[in-house]
């Protein structure tokens, strides 16, 4: 018998590692299309081409639905701050309650009201508000990322806060507390790694219709921007700011960047291992191929600086599953280093003017939409499995944040209850999205366009 | 301070049970007042391009709860683990009912999701309105200020009581009603034609039954909770609670008798929001009663965060809801007037 099925702090983080992966499916392509949104909005004010409003109407369409689905799988997130880890609420509630209040007061109020808006009220709004309902709601998804990455970075690194008299957290600078170093860094590489999300997304769909031979002008129109962008986020997320991450990791959590490299020595010209298997029984990575002196380079800015290893730290801030982390993190890097030259050659081929006429290419775009979904959720898994053992690094244990009064059988009925109607949800969200991408943009003039009156 | 965060916590969730409160009963009539496709089109139109916002009023109090008084939100979500549960995916069938219903023009995709959406919306009115007379009977708080709650035990109100008894049931259906009620008179304002007539003929029957049931209740929480009338009578926010029920009503029964249906509105918000402030002006300072021993209830001053915390909140709060109301204004003000299927359909794809 595994002690782990009896651990409820193993439920419980298993349900919100869970909903938390599901859910951010959604944002991230949320965050990463509105401003394809805003952009083409603006073109079409600004040229008064009718493509770019067809553009607008067909991508509002697949954000509606990625945005419903965001919607109701995010509720349950902050419920679960109470309802799993109440522990964790009466510990840190005071300092992270701020910014998921916040969260509400200033994205999400901003998003919900213009969403509708956006989706079905281009007659009710006008061209110019109808603009400035795409922005709004950019602007409300991307600030609402903030406030949740201020949150996250308060629990890799903690700012801002002080330790009330009855042992918990509150709040000693909000500026502090808001502008926490890790959070810039963190939003930065995340934010521009959901507009690799969004920008894959978009190259998808234009190589699918090429390949289709339908839809041409707008065809193109999604192959050039998507791939363009693709390629500029796939480098950005790369450096500077997948770099200034590492850094920050090196910096602030030299115990997760040893865990994440799978080093159990400390030295000096550390290498990055290409391939390798950590085996933690016996302290070292199995079969590496390194590139020496990388690691020492990357985290620290010097072939000669000396990187710790995991056996000068105690067993007891080991991240929990190093495994995991490992592969997470190497993966992550691999799948970011193939967006890049998948992208660059993308852009040769358009340089070259045969961009639209290369079909092994046009294939493989169609085909790549998922793996920024993965890189994604690979990213957050590195982050948080990094974070192990704390909830609040360096101040409070994830096994003391549960809920004390939730047995396992609570947990594991909710967890199921979940992964059943997510499975449906899933499924549904398919359906719908296959079906709007079969139908595609509508080519003809819009129905309502001048005739009717706002 | 921490009496003024109470009143905002308090006036936050007074707002969503108003604004959503619609939505829930609306939903509840759907298949009473709309009977062909076109007809509930018209309903789910009417519940506007806002119903999203509506429910950020309840995400948002869940933040604030957490931010001012994070002891409480702890005890409470925890000890209520599977009911808010069975809430979290109530509100997850009904946008998702009403999100995609109308992507397919097809009768039966519909009347798949116009059936979800009338089960969602019957769950989420009596689970709200059973969490509302848990909140007035108490909860089983040890002296740590924690409990587990069962959905039912012996239906007794005392002692380890369960989600559900002979108190928190008749409040549950009370609320149901409540809510149906305002939900039809929202209807009548903003539909035309025989969902109109409907809806409007529906608002009459249930704000008819409201008054009884509400003596009911009015007569049971008295023999639950003793102390709470004495509690109410020597509170003057309670009188001036008790003002606004009875000018709500006056007005509620004025807009149904002259068919002016905006003041009926106005009247059946005002009821909801009267009826809740009362009650939440009664209970204070205490937040969460104990019904095994009144010295373990969870007052507003025992589970408030740091002072600094309270204060700084204080600062940013009230500029996220001048914001918001910005935000309402604008998106009302273009689609003020009665719903068209034509302009406002969720269009079929």
């Amino acid at each position: 018998m595994n002690s782990t099925l009896y651990d409820p702090a193993f439920w419980s983080r298993l349900q919100f590692a869970f909903t938390l992966t599901y859910h951010y499916l959604f944002p991230q392509l949320t965050m990463g299309l509105a401003w394809f949104l805003v952009y083409w909005k603006w073109r079409a004010l600004r040229t008064g081409n009718e493509k770019y409003n067809q553009a607008v109407r067909f991508w509002a369409k697949i954000f509606g639905l990625n945005f419903a689905v965001g919607v109701v799988t995010g509720i349950p997130m902050e419920f679960q701050f109470g309802t799993n880890w109440a522990d964790f609420s009466r510990y840190a509630g005071g300092v992270i309650g701020q910014t998921l209040a916040m969260e509400g007061m200033f994205a999400f109020f901003l998003e919900s009201a213009f969403v509708g808006a956006l989706i079905w009220g281009e007659k009710r709004l006008g061209p110019r508000y109808h603009f400035l309902a795409a922005l709004a709601v950019a602007l409300g998804s991307w600030i609402s990322g903030y406030f949740i990455l201020v949150t996250n970075a308060f629990m890799q690194h903690p700012a801002g806060y002080h330790i009330e008299a009855d042992g918990s957290l509150g709040i000693a600078s909000l500026t502090a507390y808001l502008l926490n170093p890790w959070a810039w860094v963190q939003f930065a590489h995340n934010q521009i790694a959901a507009v690799v999300t969004g920008s894959f997304v978009v190259a998808a769909a234009g190589a699918f219709y090429t390949l289709r031979g339908v839809h041409p002008d707008q065809a193109r129109l999604y192959l050039r921007a998507g791939t363009l962008v693709a390629l500029i986020a796939s480098v950005l997320v790369a450096f500077p700011t997948g770099d200034q991450q590492a850094k920050m990791v090196g910096n602030h959590q030299p115990v997760t960047l040893a865990a994440m490299e799978g080093r159990f020595k400390g030295g000096t010209m550390a290498g990055v291992a290409v391939i390798g298997q950590p085996n933690i029984a016996a302290r070292r990575l199995d079969n590496p191929i390194e590139l020496p002196g990388a690691l020492s380079f990357l985290a620290y800015g010097h072939f000669g600086s000396y990187v710790r290893g995991l056996e000068e730290f105690p067993e007891e801030v080991w991240p929990d599953n190093i495994e995991l982390l490992y592969y997470s993190f190497h993966l992550m890097i691999t799948l970011g280093t193939i967006f890049i030259l998948l992208m660059a050659y993308a852009g040769f081929e358009n340089w070259r003017g045969r961009l639209a006429s290369n079909s092994a290419l046009l294939w493989v775009l169609m085909l790549a939409f998922p793996f920024p979904y993965i890189a994604n959720t690979l990213g957050w898994m590195t982050a948080e499995l990094g974070r192990q053992p704390w909830l609040v690094y360096g101040l409070f244990r994830t096994r003391d944040g549960y809920s004390k009064v939730v047995s396992n059988g609570d947990t594991i009925f909710t967890l199921i209850g979940f992964v059943g109607l997510y499975f449906v949800l899933g499924l549904l969200f398919l359906y719908l999205v296959g079906r709007e991408i079969g139908h595609g943009p509508e080519e003809k003039a819009y129905p309502g366009r001048g005739g009717e009156p706002l | 301070m921490i009496a003024s965060w109470y009143v905002v916590v308090s006036f936050m969730l007074i707002v969503y049970a108003a604004l959503d409160g619609r939505n829930f009963g609306a939903g509840m009539l759907h298949w009473l007042v709309a009977r062909t496709p076109e007809e509930r089109r018209q309903v789910i139109a009417a519940m506007g391009p806002l119903w999203s916002w509506h429910e950020v009023w309840l995400v948002a109090f869940g933040g604030t709860l957490l931010a001012v008084f994070p002891r409480l939100l702890a005890s409470a979500f925890a000890g209520y683990y599977l009911a808010l549960f069975l809430i979290l995916w109530g509100l997850i069938l009904r946008g998702i009912a009403v999100e995609v219903g109308g992507h397919i023009d097809d009768r039966l995709w519909q009347a798949f999701w116009d059936f979800v959406f009338v089960f969602a919306n019957f769950l989420l009115a009596i689970l709200f309105g059973a969490a509302a007379g848990n909140l007035a009977r108490g909860v089983p708080l040890d002296a740590q200020g924690n409990f587990s709650m069962a959905f039912f035990t012996d239906f007794k109100p005392r002692g380890h009581v369960g989600l559900l008894d002979w108190y928190t049931v008749p409040v549950a259906v009370f609320g149901a009603v409540l809510l149906a009620a305002h939900g039809a008179t929202y209807l009548a304002l903003k539909t035309e034609g025989p969902v109109h007539d409907r809806s409007a003929t529906w608002a009459k029957s249930l704000w008819a039954a409201v008054a009884p049931l509400f003596v009911v209740i009015s007569i049971e929480s008295w023999a639950v909770r003793p102390d709470l009338p004495g509690r109410a009578l020597a509170n003057p926010l309670c009188w001036l609670g008790l003002l606004v029920i009875i000018t709500a009503a006056v007005t509620l029964v004025s807009g149904l008798r002259h068919r002016c249906e905006r003041r009926a509105f106005i009247g059946s918000n005002l009821l909801i929001v009267g009826l809740l402030a009362t009650g939440v002006a009664a209970i204070f300072p205490v937040m969460l009663y104990s019904t095994l021993a009144p010295e373990n209830s969870l007052t507003a001053y025992a589970v408030a965060a740091g002072p600094r915390s309270l204060l700084l909140a204080a600062v940013w709060w009230p500029m996220g809801l001048v914001l918001t109301i910005l935000y309402f204004v604008f998106i009302s003000r273009r689609y003020a007037g009665k719903v068209s299927v034509q302009r406002d359909n969720h269009g079929f794809y």
